[in-house]
């Protein structure tokens, strides 16, 4: 368990620098994106599975979600053609927005 | 009883035979048995070292998981397994997994409390 754990945070330490993000920025630019995360239990026609929660999701890894669709190496129709048209910044700032939202703590277990 | 009849009885009490049959014996298709599939709750417990133990991670590196939607997640995984989509660790995870495993801890991580919200412009504003 201790080697799986270490293995993690390994992992986790490669390929996460990114632009800062502005929520402000992000509420605007997030205004396509709430078309579908906004609505409560939405699915899209196909895919069919419920688009997720993103409120108070980590903005870094909505950000590696968003550049996953934009190159191409993480599949869903709609999603990659959404984030062919975001730019780091915007990607970053529609994570601080979404991330923004709620604060997830992680309290004492 | 003559034949039509008794046909009739032996048809009727193979098909009620038939019917509510516990879903436990199917197989994944990866030809083991899934009636020994283990809790969400159990399972979790491997996944817990990075997504926390309630479902809220302590590094942005692992997501969330709590207060997901189950469907979301078991299609997370099922892709995972598959290769369709490509994370070192998670494609291991998710391979040990059957898929009556996979829809029981997606279940589990949907019902935590706490976690994740759909975006709303009023929660935004607060």
């Amino acid at each position: 368990m201790r080697i799986l754990t270490i293995a993690c945070l390994v992992l986790a330490m490669t390929g996460t620098a990114y632009a800062e993000g502005d929520p402000m920025a992000g509420k605007r630019k997030a205004e396509t994106c709430m078309g579908c995360h906004g609505i409560k239990d939405y699915s899209n026609a196909y895919p069919s599975y419920k688009v997720p929660k993103l409120g108070g999701q980590y903005a870094a890894y909505i950000v590696t979600a968003l550049k996953a669709y934009k190159s191409g190496q993480r599949w869903h129709p709609t999603m990659q053609s959404q984030a062919s048209n975001l730019s780091e910044q915007d990607m970053a700032d529609i994570a601080a927005y979404f991330a923004n939202m709620k604060k997830i703590e992680k309290t004492e277990e | 009883m003559n034949m039509h009849k008794m046909t009739l009885t032996v048809a009727m009490a193979l098909g009620l035979s038939t019917t509510g049959l516990p879903a436990a014996a199917e197989e994944s298709g990866d030809g083991h048995d899934d009636s020994a599939v283990r809790s969400g709750k159990e399972i979790a417990q491997t996944c817990a070292a990075c997504h926390g133990a309630k479902g809220v991670s302590a590094s942005e590196g692992f997501p969330h998981l709590a207060g997901q939607h189950e469907s979301y997640l078991v299609q997370a995984l099922i892709d995972y397994k598959n290769g369709k989509r490509q994370h070192q660790i998670m494609n291991q995870m998710a391979g040990t997994l059957s898929r009556a495993e996979i829809e029981a801890v997606s279940a589990y991580y949907a019902d935590m409390p706490g976690g994740l919200v759909t975006p709303s412009r009023s929660r935004a504003d607060n």
